[in-house]
C-alpha cells in the first residue's frame, strides 16, 4: 500500500532529477532510434499488411467452405487430403523451416509478393467460372481484399527499398482450363488453389509478425541508453 | 418378213445383253468384299467410327448391300456386338458407319471385323457372304499405356494420349454430359496389379467387376442430377492410409429437357406476335458444360426461323398483311436433346385487345345513365365483343355484353339514387374469342330522388301532471331509402280529441331525435325525412290520452350470452305489430333507446346486439301496436346478456353482540345494481373451534384455509343471527353475495369478539349503580346551598355544634355565643409563599428592611394599636409547618408571624393575577412549586407554634387578638380582578401550595 502514496522528493532528489532531465533532453537527438523524427518506417506498413493477412485468412475460411460445398464432394468433405497432382503451376507455400529462417527481408517479400501475385490471378480465373452469382460476388470480393494485401506487400517493399519484382515475359499466370484438362482435374486445381490460399496466409502472417519484430524500435538499446545517463 | 427379221435380232440382242450382265455379276460374287477398313474413336462419345470401300464393284453401278459388322471386346474371341447395315454401295464410295460403347473405349480393346453380302432384287438367291475383314484392333489399356512408347496403329483422338502420361492411375471416360436417368459406365486402369485403388462415387465407396487385371468398371444406373457442377466419381491409390495418386471424372448430370408447355401467340396491333410458353426445368450445367436450352421459332408458311433470347417469349414481326394463318414450331434445344411444339392458327382469332378508354358517362340522372368508350382500331371491320360491368360498394350489380367496331355505348338502367358506381368495360375479338382486354372504368354518381320508405319512429313518453313528455326517436334512413343527403324531418304533431291546427316541427339532420311536450290529450303524430328532392312517406303513430300503464310485472330473462330471447303473450285484438325497445346503455343517462318491430303474428323475438355487455341490466318493454297506432305496453322483460359475479360486497354491520351471539346486517346493499341476479348470500365464519356450528357448512376459502360457511338463499334477507358462539373468543366474519357467475369479490374478514358472560352481569349491575350516583350528583348539585348549610357550613353555628349539645347537655344549660357580625374585621393579611422564590425571598428579605408585619389595616383609624383592641386577623400560615402537616382545618395553633417581605411584589395585580391563575389552571395534584394558593386560617392559632423557615422580623405579637378569627376565601375566578393595595378584600391568603400539601 506503501507504494501508493508519492513519496516527497528530498531537495537534493529535485535538483539531481532536474540535472537528468537536462542531460536527457541534451542527448535525445543522439538516440538513434528516436531520430526519425515524422518517419514511422516501415513499421506500421508491416503491421497492417499482418492485420490484413489475418482478416483475409478469415475471409478464406467461409469463402472456401462455400467455394468446397458448390465443387460437391470429396472437395467438402473435412478429411479429403488427395496428393499435390496437378496445380503445379500454384506456387508452394510450404517450406523447410530452416529454409524459411534463413530466408532475408528481401526474399521472403519477394516470394510472397510472387505468390499472391499467382495466386490472385488464379483466384480470378476462379471467379469467371462460377455458376451462382451469390459466389461471384464472394470471390471478387475476396479477390479485392487480395489486391489490396498484394499493395500492401509492394508498400512494405517500397517502404523497405526493395524492388518489385517483374515477371518475365511470357511467364505470367493465365487461368486457361486446356482442351486436355479434365473438369475432375480442374475441380482438383481449384482445391488447391483455395488450399494453398490458405497455407500462404498462414505464413504470410508468420512472416510479417518475423518481420515486424525485426523492424520494432529497439526500445530496450534506449532504455539503456538513457539508463547510462544516470537513471 | 422383214418385221419378223427386226424383231428377231432386238430379241437376241436383249438376251445377249442380258446374258452378259449376268456373267459380269456372277463374276463378281467373290470379290464383292469390304476393304480398307479403317476403325477411328471419338472418346467423347464413346463411338467406334467405322469407314470402309467395297472393292470389284462395276464401274458406275449401284448395288444394295448388307454388312455384317462384328465388334470383339479384350480378344478377337470374345464377341459383344454382331449387326447388320444396308445400304447402297456405289462404285468406289467410301461407307461410314459408328457404333457407340456403353464401356470407355479406353478401358480395353476392341476388335472389329466386317463382311458384306449382294442384297439385291436384280440378283435373285443365292446370294454369298463375303469373306470377313481382318480384325481391326483398337487398344484400350495397351495403347493408353504403351501408346506413349509405339505409335498407334489405329487414329485415336490426342486428348487419350496426353491424359496418360506416367500416371499409375487412370479413370476412363473423361468428364461426361449424360442426361439424368442415364446408364453410365466407368472403369479404372492401373498399371500395377498391386495396388491399393479405391473408388467412390459423391463421396461413397461403390465397387466394381473386374474387366482384368488392370481393369475394373463401374455400372452407375439412372443416374440422378445432383448438382450444376456434376457429381464427382474418383478413384484413389493408397499406401497405408496415404494417397499416393487420385483420379476422378466429373459425371455432369443434365435434367431431361422438357417440351414447352402452354406455347401462344397472340397479337395486340396486327403488327407483332408476341408467343409465350412454360419453359420447364432449365438444364444449364456449370463449367460451361451446357448452358440453358435455346428456343427457336419457327413458321412454315413463311419459311422464317427466329432464334429467341429469352426463356419464355419471343416476339415475331407480322411482314406480310395477307398472311393469316401461322404454324409456329418452338424448338427447345440443348446438348442432349431437342423438344419442340407446334401451333396453327388464324391472326384473328389471336386478338388481344388493347384497353378500351376515354369511358364516360352522359345523361346520369337518379335511375340511369349512358356509358360510352372507344377500343383502337386495328383492323378494318374487326368486331368487337365487350362486357360491361356496374358496381356499387364494391359488388358487381350490372353486366351486360356489347359488340361494337370502334366507339361503344350503352345505356345503363335500374340504378340507385344518389349512388356512386363504378362501370368498366373490356373487349375481346367478336369473331373468335381469344382473350379479354384489361378493364378500363370509371366511377359516376346517380342523382338524388325523393327518400322512398317513412322512417322508422317509436317514442318514450313520460307522463307528468297535466301532460305528456313524447320523446320521439328514429332511424337514420338507409342510404337504399334516403335516395340522397337527408337534410331535415319534419314532425307533424296533430290534436285528435279535439280540432285544432296542426303544428310542424322541423328537425334538422342528422338528429335522431325530438322531444315534444303535449296535453292530455290524444295526437298523431306524422314524421317524414326529406333530402333536397322531397319528403319520404309518414311514419304515423298516436300517443294516447291515457298515461302508459307502468302496472306490468318485470319478468327475469336467463343468461342468452349476448342475445335475448323475448316472448310474449299475444295482445287480444288486432294489433298491427309490436315493438320491443330497450336501452344500450342503461348505465348512463343517455341511455341509447333501441327498438325493434316485429310483425303482428309474432309472439317471440330474439334481441342481439354487439352493444350487450356483459354484467349490464338490460330491462325491455314489450309493447303492442294497435290498428289506430297507439302503443300499448304488455310485458317487461329484464335480464343480463352474461351474468357476472358481484363487484362489490356488502357493508357488515355487527350488532346485538353478546357473549354467545351477535347480529349481522347488511340491509343498505343494493341487489339492483350489481353485475348480475343476486341469488343470495354466503356468509363466512372463522373460529378457533374445529367444528363448525349449525347450520353452517365446512368450506375451504380460495388462499386454502378453511372456515364455515353458511348459506342465505334469500337475496332480500340481509341479517344473520349468528349464535351458540363462545364467550371471551375471537370470530372472523365475511359476508359476500352471489350470482349465477359466483360470489363477490375476496375481501378481508371482520373480526368480533365476544365478550365475557360475567362482564354483562357487571354491566347490569354497574349501569342502575351508575344511574344511582349520577341522581345522587344531580340531588346534591340541586341542593348543594343545602347541603352546604348543612354539612359544611362557611362558618360553622355554634348552635348546632356537637359540642354545644354536649356541654350543653353536661355543664352549663346558658351559654352565650357571640355573633359573628358584632366582630369588624380591622385588618387582612395577605399571605403568599411561592416555593420557587423563596431564596430569593429570602434574600430580598434581608436587603429590604421591613419592620412592619404587613398587615393591611382596613381601619384606618386605629393604626398603631398598641394596646389589646379585639380585632379579626388572618395570619400569614405560609411558614407554619405544622399547620400543613396537620391536615386540618383549623384548630392548630399557629404562631403569629410576620408577612413575607415580597407581600408588595405579589399582591400587585398582575402577580395575583397569574398566581391565580396558573391554580386555576392547575389540579390538586398538578400545583406547581411555585404556585400561590389560598388558606383558610383558623383564628385559634397557637402563637407558640414554631417556623424553621420563618424570617427573622417583628412578629406581631398575637396577645390582642381574638380567640376567633374571620376566615374567608376568595374563589380562584374571582381572582381576576385587580388588586391593589387598597383592594377592599376582607382577607386574602396567598400560599404555596407545595409547602402547603407537604
Amino acid at each position: 500500500m506503501d507504494s501508493w502514496y508519492p513519496r516527497m522528493a528530498k531537495p537534493w532528489d529535485s535538483w539531481g532529477m532536474l540535472a537528468c532531465l537536462c542531460t536527457v533532453l541534451w542527448h535525445l537527438p543522439a538516440v538513434p532510434a528516436l531520430n526519425r523524427t515524422g518517419d514511422l518506417g516501415p513499421g506500421p506498413s508491416i503491421q497492417k499488411t499482418y492485420d490484413l493477412t489475418r482478416y483475409l485468412e478469415h475471409q478464406l475460411r467461409s469463402l472456401a467452405g462455400t467455394y468446397l460445398n458448390y465443387l460437391g464432394p470429396p472437395f467438402n468433405e473435412p478429411d479429403f487430403n488427395p496428393p499435390r497432382l496437378g496445380a503445379e503451376t500454384l506456387p508452394r507455400a510450404t517450406v523447410d523451416l530452416e529454409v524459411w529462417r534463413s530466408l532475408n527481408d528481401k526474399l521472403r517479400l519477394t516470394q510472397n509478393y510472387e505468390a499472391y501475385s499467382h495466386l490472385l490471378c488464379y483466384l480470378r480465373g476462379l471467379n469467371r467460372q462460377a455458376a451462382t452469382a451469390e459466389l461471384r460476388r464472394s470471390l471478387a470480393h475476396f479477390c479485392t481484399s487480395l489486391q489490396g494485401l498484394l499493395g500492401s506487400i509492394a508498400g512494405v517493399m517500397a517502404a523497405l527499398g526493395y524492388p518489385l519484382p517483374q515477371p518475365l515475359p511470357g511467364t505470367e499466370p493465365t487461368w486457361t482450363p486446356g482442351p486436355a484438362h479434365s473438369d475432375f482435374l480442374q475441380k482438383m486445381d481449384d482445391f488447391w488453389l483455395l488450399k494453398e490460399l490458405q497455407t500462404w496466409l498462414w505464413r504470410s502472417a508468420k512472416d510479417f509478425n518475423r518481420l515486424k519484430k525485426k523492424m520494432q524500435p529497439p526500445a530496450a538499446a534506449v532504455t539503456l541508453h538513457l539508463g547510462a545517463h544516470g537513471f | 418378213m422383214a418385221l419378223f427379221e427386226v424383231f428377231q435380232t432386238t430379241f437376241f440382242l436383249t438376251l445377249l445383253s442380258l446374258r452378259t450382265y449376268q456373267s459380269e455379276v456372277l463374276a463378281e460374287r467373290v470379290p464383292l468384299t469390304p476393304v480398307s477398313l479403317k476403325v477411328s474413336t471419338n472418346s467423347a462419345r464413346q463411338s467406334l467410327h467405322l469407314q470402309w470401300t467395297v472393292q470389284n464393284l462395276p464401274y458406275h453401278q449401284e448395288l444394295k448391300m448388307v454388312f455384317q459388322i462384328q465388334i470383339s471386346r479384350i480378344e478377337t474371341s470374345n464377341v459383344i456386338w454382331v449387326g447388320n447395315y444396308s445400304t447402297t454401295v456405289k462404285w468406289n464410295q467410301v461407307l461410314h458407319w459408328s457404333w457407340e460403347s456403353e464401356l470407355p473405349l479406353e478401358c480395353a480393346t476392341h476388335f472389329v471385323r466386317i463382311k458384306s453380302v449382294v442384297d439385291d432384287a436384280r440378283f435373285p438367291e443365292p446370294n454369298f457372304w463375303s469373306n470377313w475383314s481382318s480384325w481391326e484392333e483398337v487398344s484400350g489399356k495397351e495403347t493408353s499405356t504403351e501408346r506413349l512408347k509405339k505409335p498407334c496403329k489405329v487414329t485415336t483422338p490426342l486428348s487419350v494420349q496426353d491424359s496418360l502420361g506416367q500416371d499409375i492411375l487412370f479413370v476412363f471416360p473423361k468428364d461426361k454430359l449424360v442426361e439424368e436417368g442415364a446408364n453410365v459406365t466407368i472403369c479404372y486402369i492401373s498399371r500395377n496389379i498391386q495396388n491399393n485403388v479405391s473408388c467412390y462415387w459423391e463421396g461413397k465407396q461403390i465397387y466394381g467387376e473386374q474387366l482384368d487385371p488392370h481393369v475394373s468398371v463401374f455400372h452407375l444406373s439412372s443416374v440422378p442430377f445432383i448438382r450444376k457442377t456434376g457429381a464427382d466419381m474418383y478413384c484413389e491409390v493408397s499406401q497405408g492410409n496415404v494417397s499416393t495418386s487420385i483420379k476422378g471424372i466429373v459425371l455432369f448430370v443434365s435434367k431431361v429437357l422438357e417440351e414447352p408447355k402452354d406455347f401462344s401467340c397472340e397479337t395486340r396491333d396486327f403488327k407483332t406476335l408476341h408467343c409465350t410458353w412454360d419453359p420447364g426445368v432449365d438444364t444449364a450445367l456449370g463449367w460451361s458444360k451446357q448452358p440453358s436450352q435455346s428456343y427457336t421459332l419457327f413458321e412454315s408458311f413463311s419459311g422464317e426461323k427466329k432464334l429467341c433470347t429469352h426463356q419464355n417469349w419471343c416476339n415475331w414481326q407480322i411482314t406480310q398483311d395477307s398472311q393469316e394463318t401461322y404454324n409456329f414450331t418452338l424448338i427447345a434445344e440443348n446438348y442432349l436433346r431437342k423438344r419442340s411444339v407446334n401451333i396453327l392458327f388464324n391472326l384473328t382469332h389471336q386478338v388481344y385487345p388493347m384497353n378500351p378508354f376515354s369511358v364516360n358517362f352522359e345523361n346520369v340522372n337518379a335511375t340511369n345513365a349512358i356509358m360510352t368508350w372507344k377500343v383502337y382500331s386495328v383492323k378494318n371491320n374487326f368486331t368487337y365483343l365487350c362486357q360491361i360491368e356496374v358496381y356499387c360498394e364494391g359488388k358487381m350489380k350490372q353486366q351486360y355484353n356489347v359488340s361494337i367496331k370502334m366507339n361503344g355505348e350503352y345505356f345503363l338502367s335500374d340504378l340507385e339514387p344518389f349512388t356512386e358506381y363504378m362501370a368498366r368495360v373490356r373487349c375481346a375479338g367478336a369473331s373468335h374469342f381469344w382473350k379479354w382486354s384489361q378493364w378500363s372504368g370509371q366511377n359516376f354518381t346517380t342523382l338524388e330522388a325523393a327518400p322512398s320508405e317513412a322512417p322508422d319512429v317509436w317514442r318514450n313518453v313520460n307522463s307528468e301532471p297535466g301532460s305528456h313528455i313524447v320523446t320521439l326517436f328514429w332511424k337514420p334512413l338507409s342510404k337504399l331509402h334516403a335516395n340522397g343527403k337527408i337534410l331535415f324531418y319534419n314532425v307533424v304533431v296533430e290534436n285528435l280529441d279535439k280540432p285544432s291546427k296542426s303544428e310542424l316541427h322541423s328537425v334538422p339532420a342528422p338528429a335522431k331525435s325530438t322531444k315534444l311536450t303535449l296535453d292530455r290529450h290524444s295526437y298523431e303524430i306524422w314524421v317524414t325525412a326529406n333530402n333536397s328532392v322531397g319528403a319520404s312517406p309518414a311514419s304515423i303513430i298516436v300517443i294516447s290520452a291515457d298515461p302508459e300503464n307502468q302496472e306490468v310485472e318485470e319478468e327475469r330473462i336467463a343468461d342468452t350470452e349476448g342475445r335475448f330471447s323475448l316472448s310474449w303473450k299475444p295482445q287480444p285484438g288486432d294489433v298491427v305489430g309490436y315493438v320491443v325497445d330497450w336501452c344500450d346503455h342503461p348505465q348512463y343517462t343517455l341511455c341509447d333507446l333501441q327498438w325493434k318491430n316485429v310483425g303482428p303474428n309474432a309472439t317471440s323475438t330474439v334481441i342481439s346486439t354487439d352493444a350487450f355487455r356483459p354484467g349490464v341490466r338490460y330491462n325491455f318493454r314489450i309493447y303492442g301496436l294497435s290498428t289506430k297506432r297507439i302503443a300499448c305496453l304488455l310485458e317487461k322483460k329484464t335480464g343480463y346478456s352474461q351474468e357476472l359475479a358481484p363487484s362489490d360486497n356488502p357493508h357488515m354491520l355487527v350488532d346485538k353482540l353478546t357473549s354467545h351471539s351477535f347480529t349481522l346486517s347488511w340491509k343498505y346493499y343494493s341487489t339492483e345494481s350489481q353485475p348480475g341476479f343476486i341469488q343470495g348470500y354466503h356468509v363466512y365464519l372463522k373460529s378457533k373451534a374445529r367444528q363448525c356450528h349449525p347450520r353452517f357448512e365446512r368450506a375451504v376459502l380460495t388462499d386454502g384455509s378453511e372456515c364455515c360457511k353458511y348459506k342465505i338463499d334469500n337475496p332480500e334477507e340481509k341479517a344473520l343471527i349468528v349464535d351458540n358462539l363462545k364467550p371471551k373468543s375471537v370470530y372472523e366474519i365475511f359476508v359476500t353475495p352471489f350470482t349465477s357467475a359466483g360470489e363477490g369479490p375476496n375481501a378481508t374478514f371482520t373480526k368480533v369478539t365476544t365478550p365475557d358472560e360475567h362482564s354483562s352481569m357487571l354491566i347490569y349491575i354497574l349501569l342502575p349503580m351508575s344511574f344511582c350516583v349520577l341522581l345522587i350528583m344531580i340531588g346534591c348539585y340541586l341542593k348543594s346551598q343545602w347541603i352546604k348549610e348543612t354539612c359544611y357550613p362557611d362558618i360553622p353555628d355554634p348552635y348546632k355544634s356537637s359540642i354545644l349539645s354536649l356541654i350543653k347537655f353536661k355543664e352549663k344549660p346558658h351559654l352565650t355565643i357571640m355573633n359573628v357580625s358584632d366582630c369588624i374585621p380591622d385588618a387582612i393579611e395577605v399571605v403568599s409563599k411561592p416555593e420557587g422564590t423563596k431564596i430569593q425571598f429570602r434574600k430580598s428579605l434581608t436587603e429590604t428592611e421591613l419592620t412592619k408585619p404587613n398587615y393591611l389595616y382596613l381601619l384606618p383609624t386605629e393604626k398603631n394599636h398598641s394596646g389589646p383592641v379585639p380585632f379579626i386577623c388572618f395570619e400569614n400560615l405560609t411558614y407554619n409547618q405544622a399547620t400543613s402537616d396537620s391536615g386540618s382545618c383549623g384548630h392548630v395553633p399557629v404562631p403569629m408571624k410576620p408577612p413575607p417581605s415580597q407581600l408588595g411584589l405579589m399582591i400587585s395585580p398582575e402577580n395575583v393575577k397569574k398566581a391565580l391563575g396558573k391554580n386555576y389552571m392547575n389540579s390538586l395534584g398538578e400545583i406547581s412549586a411555585g404556585g400561590t394558593n389560598l388558606n383558610y386560617v383558623s383564628q385559634l392559632a397557637s402563637p407558640m407554634s414554631g417556623d424553621k423557615d420563618s424570617l427573622p422580623t417583628n412578629p406581631v405579637e398575637p396577645s390582642n387578638c381574638s380567640e376567633y378569627k374571620r376566615q374567608m376565601a376568595v374563589p380562584l375566578c374571582l381572582a381576576s380582578p385587580p388588586l391593589t393595595e387598597n383592594s377592599s378584600l376582607s382577607s386574602i391568603t396567598l400560599l404555596n401550595p407545595g409547602e402547603h400539601y407537604r
